[in-house]
């Protein structure tokens, strides 16, 4: 069992056996239960993803579900096989023998077995939501001709290199009387917008960074003005998995302190005095907002501070004299799913960071 | 010999297993049989032209991480890096004409990754179905062992029967020798002569018959299973390729989350590379496979066509002497009846006493 905690590939954990259900129901229910709103990622593709990986793992047709060992969620991988099961799901029903053939056959041979199980896993995800690893998308809020002044949101969905699912919603405002061939483009018609691939790129290769870094980035570019920038993450999950097969073997995610380095080291430390007998989940929910209209700069995230807070000294100069340049304030706040025994531990967090979270607990 | 025991034999309702045979019967069975082969090779025929598909996507897509992995290495272009890079990104679909910095690598690196995931898993998807044809051929061999036993067994059923007819009918040829011509015991046993030619007729074409059907239906079973075995050694190969290529590509994509956002930094390029060199193996095995699968395809599929051909060949030419024959039989015995007929009537004895005519 204690193989499950290794990597068998760069930041990478295989899951198999019972541990993997277990994994993924409880992930499924605290995506359902974590009330996100569309700050995050759409909760509703991400849980379909996560029902298809389990419905695939059901169905035996993958031997092990691929984890990040750093974030705790299923990692590209993983979340790739489901997109590139839907795009076969069609074509491969089509070939395939009805149910009742299989049905009747099953018994006869393995391979009719299998396939039952295959074509009962293609139907069944046929019309389910799915996450993509990248979405992006740009709309236009506001278009003012006269004035050459338009609004947009753009919007980006990223199964991030860290292995966090990231969304990232940013308002700006083009003023520039260039803006027809600048960072959006809008349709002859001046209806639909599309970022160029520069910016997209940008925002893109940003992704990782909070919300204080991307509204000064992004507001440093020439004809733009940046009016909000907000952030949601899912993720990181820390899980212990008590293994069926072995007593007292447990299952955890090999490289927390990769995923958040606080977060990692309450959660060792808890796992240094607990054993689990149930499987045992954390799962966080970041959101991150500069914006023009937040009232108070402030961190109710007991996981990440304020750049403000944690910038060496020999740089707060720096640090205030771009702040100055720039008319918005930052609010980071993380809500939690916590399996009953996880409970304490994230309560403790919280009170120790003297931050007032959402924790939902996992019935 | 006793009569009771004359009239058993006469009157016996041989019993042959199975619904019957005729030529027509046999025709249609041997038949339904080859339209399980004919639907297998068709399937085959079907995952050729898809493997054709595949494999010219498949190498397009080669072609492009081939390029991108060597501009990357710095080794394929003259005029220095990036001029090579942009080169490169207009392989890349939608990317044409656009420069280096605008499009995110590691965006670049994912779209490549679920391209080639979902190539693999598409010529995996052959696997099952070479399995499941596989399967069906095996049952298929089951049932055409089954009509084989059952041939063999009415084949003997009816020679038996057919040689039991013989002895008597010689039995009956030495009692009729020893009797006046013309008279009524003579005319009985030559009664009884008539209806045993007519017996010996129906079950020596029976004896024909269930003897060919054995040998049709064993011939039939060999080419079943050549087909069933070429199913499977493909379905094996697809196997080991694909897990091969399953492997690599869930190195490739640890490796795209691990380089992350720094692979738009020129550091990273060295770890990108590695990466895409991943992949390109992937996609190479991949190929190779779909290409060697070409191969096995041009080679084997078409002569398995012609093989199952002349066997149909075959089978019709043997069916169609035998209908042949069945029917010089036939008319044998009819221009039989007919030399007797006439005789008859030239002796005046028709609808005489105790002539009957042969049952048919």
């Amino acid at each position: 069992m204690a193989a499950m905690n290794e990597l068998v590939t760069l930041h990478t954990q295989a899951l198999r056996g019972d541990v993997v259900p277990a994994y993924l129901e409880r992930l499924i229910k605290g995506m359902r239960r974590a009330r996100l709103n569309n700050t995050y990622p759409d909760r509703r593709r991400i849980q379909g993803s996560l029902e298809t990986m389990k419905l695939a793992m059901d169905a035996g047709l993958y031997e092990q579900l691929y984890v990040d060992a750093r974030a705790g969620l299923p990692n590209m991988a993983s979340f790739t096989r489901v997109l590139t099961d839907h795009e076969l799901a069609a074509g491969s029903l089509s070939r395939m023998d009805d149910t009742a053939h299989y049905e009747q056959r099953r018994d006869e041979a393995e391979v009719y077995a299998r396939l039952l199980d295959k074509r009962r896993y293609f139907e069944a995800i046929v019309d389910k939501p799915y996450a993509p690893l990248d979405e992006h998308r740009v709309q236009l809020r506001r278009h003012d001709p006269e004035t050459g002044t338009a609004e947009f949101r753009l919007d980006l969905t990223k199964l991030d290199a860290t292995g966090i699912y990231v969304r990232i919603t940013i308002e700006l405002t083009q003023v520039s009387s260039m803006w027809r061939r600048r960072v959006i483009d809008l349709d002859a018609d001046g209806e639909s917008a599309a970022a160029n691939e520069a910016f997209h790129a940008t925002v893109y290769r940003n992704a990782s960074y909070d919300a204080e870094h991307l509204f000064i980035h992004m507001h440093d570019i020439e004809g733009v003005s940046v009016d909000r920038v907000q952030r949601g993450v899912i993720g990181p999950v820390m899980f212990a998995l008590p293994a069926a097969d072995e007593p007292g073997g447990l299952v955890v995610q090999a490289e927390p302190e990769r995923g958040n380095a606080r977060l990692a080291h309450a959660w060792r430390r808890w796992l240094e005095t607990n054993s689990p007998s149930e499987p045992e989940l954390v799962m966080s929910f970041q959101s991150d907002i500069a914006a023009r209209d937040v009232r108070e700069e402030k961190s109710n995230d007991p996981l990440e501070d304020l750049l403000s807070a944690s910038i060496q000294d020999s740089e707060r100069a720096r640090y205030a004299h771009t702040r100055e340049q720039f008319p918005f304030r930052v609010f980071k706040d993380r809500k939690f799913v916590v399996t009953a025994g996880t409970e304490p531990l994230v309560k403790a967090i919280c009170q120790a960071a003297g931050t007032k979270n959402l924790i939902y607990k996992l019935r | 010999m006793a009569t009771k025991s004359m009239s058993d034999v006469l009157a016996r309702d041989v019993a042959y297993s199975g619904e019957g045979i005729s030529v027509r019967s046999l025709e249609e069975s041997i038949h339904q049989e080859r339209t399980v082969q004919d639907s297998k090779v068709s399937e085959l025929k079907g995952l050729r032209e898809r493997n054709v598909e595949i494999q010219t996507a498949m190498t397009e897509e080669l072609q492009k991480l081939r390029k991108f992995s060597d501009y990357i290495d710095g080794t394929a272009t003259k005029q220095g890096f990036w001029a090579g890079f942009k080169e490169v990104l207009s392989y890349i679909p939608g990317l044409k004409s656009i420069a280096i910095s605008q499009r995110s690598i590691e965006e670049l690196l994912k779209q490549q990754y679920q391209v080639s995931a979902r190539r693999v898993k598409e010529a995996a998807e052959y696997c099952d179905i070479l399995k499941q044809s596989e399967q069906e051929l095996y049952t298929e061999i089951n049932r055409i062992n089954g009509k084989i036993v059952e041939a063999a067994q009415n084949e003997k059923v009816a020679l038996d029967y057919v040689l039991e007819l013989r002895t008597m009918q010689e039995e009956l040829e030495a009692e009729l020798q020893a009797l006046e011509a013309g008279s009524v015991e003579a005319r009985k046993i030559e009664t009884d002569m008539d209806k045993i030619r007519a017996l010996l007729a129906q079950h020596s074409s029976n004896v024909q018959l269930y003897g060919a059907a054995e040998e049709r239906y064993a011939n039939l079973k060999d080419n079943t299973r050549k087909l069933a075995e070429t199913i499977r050694n493909l379905g094996q190969d697809i196997q080991q390729y694909t897990t091969a290529a399953s492997i690599k590509l869930d190195m490739a994509s640890a490796q795209i989350q691990a380089i992350g956002r720094a692979a738009d930094a020129s550091v990273v390029m060295l770890e990108m590379k590695k990466s895409l060199d991943v992949m390109t193996e992937s996609m190479n095995v991949t190929t190779q496979f779909v290409s060697d699968t070409q191969i096995f395809f041009r080679q084997n599929l078409d002569k398995l066509v012609e093989e199952l051909e002349t066997f149909d060949e075959g089978t019709s030419q043997l069916l169609d002497e035998n209908l042949q024959a069945s029917k010089e039989i036939e008319e044998r015995r009819i221009q039989s009846a007919i030399d007797k007929a006439i005789k008859a009537r030239a002796e005046g004895e028709i609808g005489g006493d105790g002539d009957a005519a042969p049952a048919s």
